[in-house]
């Protein structure tokens, strides 16, 4: 199973960053042309990203952008380009509605069709609004191809006419419709970036807080902060010794030809068997492991 | 073959990156003039990335002024892109060619 | 996700954001040149961080924050500059600056064109100085004494007719530069005109349109210089040395020739600089002797440009044909 962690930022007008940001390793670049990107520059920008794309480097690497809206001028360009550039993800911008995902979704399919492609570009459906958060549910069951869902913490902040804090009262609400409407489908669930980069204790707290309440993964807007989201991610010596012992216990079972897993007199079904799986190989990536 | 109605640039003068200029010129030829703190080495080589990308757009008449931060090829294509469409003022190029 | 620091362009009609520009300038020591046609400021968290200014084909008034030094961020505001320049069809572009920005703005793709005391230093994007000196070249002419005169002519009087003459008739051959800056009350062509109408009886004589490379008073910049007091000198070094040291060698010049200046101050000042500099013998190039013409006087009086200018204005067309040539004349009463 795909790893999403770290989801890092990178503007699309950013020369530096779009030739240096597969060196960190984060487990998806996310190209900016939205917010980040000056009106004047949205053209330079998309070229930019779709020869990134089409680049070497990036090949091995997840790549997913974030388009502009569809009703500006801007949104239906970026396809083009994106979706030719064989991008993995499509980001949208701001997804108050399922009609929002549909719409893209179609834009989308045409292009594909049009250029023969047969891979299925994925969707990520950005909720920033009072109305997402309420359509989260509906949202997150809308389309096959839609592979997670996030928060946009400072446009949705800004609809609730309130503020960020460091404890972040005011997202609590929305992380958690989120989080509940994206297990419900059977989809990511990605927390919003932490922008004040020099707050390392700031950031570490917010990661804890985030993955305890069952976040995939998170945006980030530096590559200084993938190494810590990333071990905040791993499982403890704990977690992975309980994983070692479900499926050893599963392997003995197949072994045995028996059609129950039990653990210390207890049943194992396929759920726990997974996540003891999964729970192995994010322990592989983070580069903590017990043999 | 597309004609270009006006200058035009784009890119930045930043590390990595590449600011190009173009404008459209009487002679029938594409004049590249290169500042780059690699033009000893590579100066050859980003010219014909240069005039290749250019023809592959159809595009004539054209006189560039490139300076070269360390920009990869990739980075020169895209800049340059962008600056000819601008110059030509399409909005829409065709992605194959590029 | 909007980016942390952005960029704003407005030019000189915008009140409220120069104001803010002219104290951040302050805050960092410079001054503001009034000059300026278009902004370019960078803000982050609402303060701003970086200004610069474009006024003709100069940037000037480029300045970034201490905490944002170091960072490579002036290429970001160099590359907003240019990008104004260049919407206004400006690509042809000179900085004056003090010489400890000079790799900055070296990254940006200018070059040096003269230094002087670590003061003050002017640069140019382009080769447009090599271009200039090779045309130069090409007009020099042979001779042991050669030599220059450097002059606005506004307009062109029998005082400036009399000191060509007196020069011509001590040079085997003499340049005449004539600055194009349009500072003054008769436009450039016009000036040139009537320079050459006035001069066209004088055979071994070369008359030169002015260049960027004459740095004429009032183009160049003072907003960076803290003691006031230098302006005038720095002026005239960094003026006389790109003569000296770039444009006369072309032409093998040998002399300069001055009218002496009973009226003026800063011109005086200029001309004692000009012995200081052209003959200093620690120069880098040859010495180029300075000679000074006393100035022709009637119903004594100096002549000067500035007496024809008040007789022009009171009307004084009588007086007026006594200092000035027929051309001239012709010229200043046709246009009444």
């Amino acid at each position: 199973m795909k790893l999403r962690r770290s989801m890092l930022f990178v503007p699309g007008s950013n020369t530096a960053m779009v030739c240096n940001a597969f060196i960190y390793k984060p487990d998806t670049v996310m190209f900016d042309l939205e917010d980040s990107v000056a009106l004047s520059e949205k053209d330079s920008a998309r070229l930019m990203v779709f020869h990134a794309l089409n680049h070497f480097v990036y090949k091995d690497v997840e790549t997913a952008v974030r388009v502009n809206p569809l009703d500006s001028p801007y949104g239906l360009l970026d396809l083009e380009a994106v979706v030719r550039a064989g991008v993995d993800i499509v980001r949208l911008p701001k997804t108050d509605t399922v009609d929002d995902v549909l719409e893209m979704q179609a834009a989308i399919e045409k292009i594909e069709n049009e250029i023969g492609r047969t891979k299925k570009t994925k969707l990520l459906a950005a909720i920033e609004s009072a109305l997402g958060v309420v359509s989260a549910v509906d949202i997150a069951r809308c389309s096959d191809r839609l592979m997670g869902i996030a928060l946009g913490a400072e446009d949705f902040v800004r609809d609730l006419h309130t503020q960020r804090t460091k404890q972040g009262a005011e997202l609590m609400a929305a992380r958690s419709q989120i989080l509940l409407a994206a297990r419900a489908a059977k989809i990511h669930a990605f927390d919003s970036i932490f922008s004040d980069v020099k707050d390392k204790e700031g950031f570490l707290a917010e990661v804890n807080y985030i993955k305890g309440l069952g976040f995939d993964g998170k945006s980030l807007v530096n590559p200084n902060q993938i190494s810590t989201l990333h071990e905040a991610f791993a499982p403890s010596i704990e977690d992975v010794d309980w994983a070692i012992e479900v499926t050893e216990a599963a392997k003995e079972a197949q072994e045995q030809g028996l059609g129950v897993v039990s653990l210390d007199g207890r049943m194992v079904d396929a759920p726990i068997i997974a996540r003891a799986q999964w729970t192995l190989e994010l322990a592989q990536a983070s580069g903590i492991r017990r043999d | 073959m597309s004609v270009l109605k006006k200058s035009a640039y784009a890119g930045t003068l930043e590390s990595s990156d590449a600011y190009i200029q173009v404008s459209p010129i009487e002679e029938d030829d594409i004049k590249i003039v290169l500042e780059s703190s690699v033009k000893e080495i590579y100066g050859d080589a980003i010219e014909e990335l240069v005039r290749e990308t250019i023809q592959d757009m159809n595009v004539n008449n054209v006189l560039v002024n490139v300076q070269d931060k360390g920009a990869l090829d990739f980075v020169i294509k895209a800049r340059l892109q962008a600056a000819i469409l601008r110059a030509c003022e399409m909005e829409q190029p065709e992605w194959e060619v590029l | 996700m909007k980016p942390a620091i952005s960029f704003s362009q407005f030019d000189n009609t915008n009140t409220r954001r120069v104001k803010k520009v002219e104290h951040f300038l302050d805050s960092v020591d410079l001054e503001l040149s009034p000059d300026i046609e278009v902004y370019v400021s960078a803000r982050e968290d609402n303060k701003m961080i970086a200004c610069g200014g474009l006024s003709g084909n100069v940037l000037k008034c480029i300045a970034i924050s201490p905490e944002k030094r170091g960072e490579g961020f002036v290429l970001s505001v160099m590359t907003q500059l240019l990008n104004a320049a260049n919407d206004r069809g400006r690509k042809e572009l000179f900085i004056f600056s003090t010489p400890k920005n000079r790799t900055f703005f070296e990254e940006c793709g200018f070059r040096l064109i003269e230094e002087c005391d670590e003061k003050i230093m002017l640069m140019e994007n382009t080769q447009n100085l090599e271009k200039y000196k090779n045309s130069l070249s090409e007009l020099k002419k042979d001779g042991e004494v050669i030599g220059s005169i450097v002059m606005n002519a506004n307009p062109f009087t029998l005082g400036h007719r009399y000191l060509v003459e007196s020069a011509a008739s001590q040079s085997d051959h003499l340049h005449i530069f004539v600055v194009r800056e349009d500072a003054s009350e008769f436009k450039f062509e016009d000036r040139i005109a009537l320079i050459k109408s006035g001069l066209s009886h004088i055979e071994n004589i070369t008359i030169h349109e002015g260049s960027d490379y004459i740095i004429s008073k009032a183009t160049f910049p003072t907003y960076f210089i803290k003691d006031k007091g230098d302006v005038n000198e720095l002026h005239a070094k960094l003026d006389l040395n790109i003569y000296r040291n770039h444009l006369a060698p072309k032409l093998g010049i040998t002399h300069r020739f001055v009218g002496t200046e009973p009226y003026c101050t800063v011109t005086n000042n200029y001309n004692k600089n000009m012995k200081n500099i052209l003959e200093d013998k620690n120069g880098s190039s040859n010495i180029i002797k300075v000679i000074e013409i006393q100035r022709v006087e009637y119903d004594n009086k100096a002549i000067s440009a500035s007496r024809v200018r008040a007789l022009l204005k009171d009307k004084n067309y009588e007086e007026l044909s006594n200092i000035v040539p027929d051309t001239t004349f012709e010229f200043l009463t046709k246009t009444k």
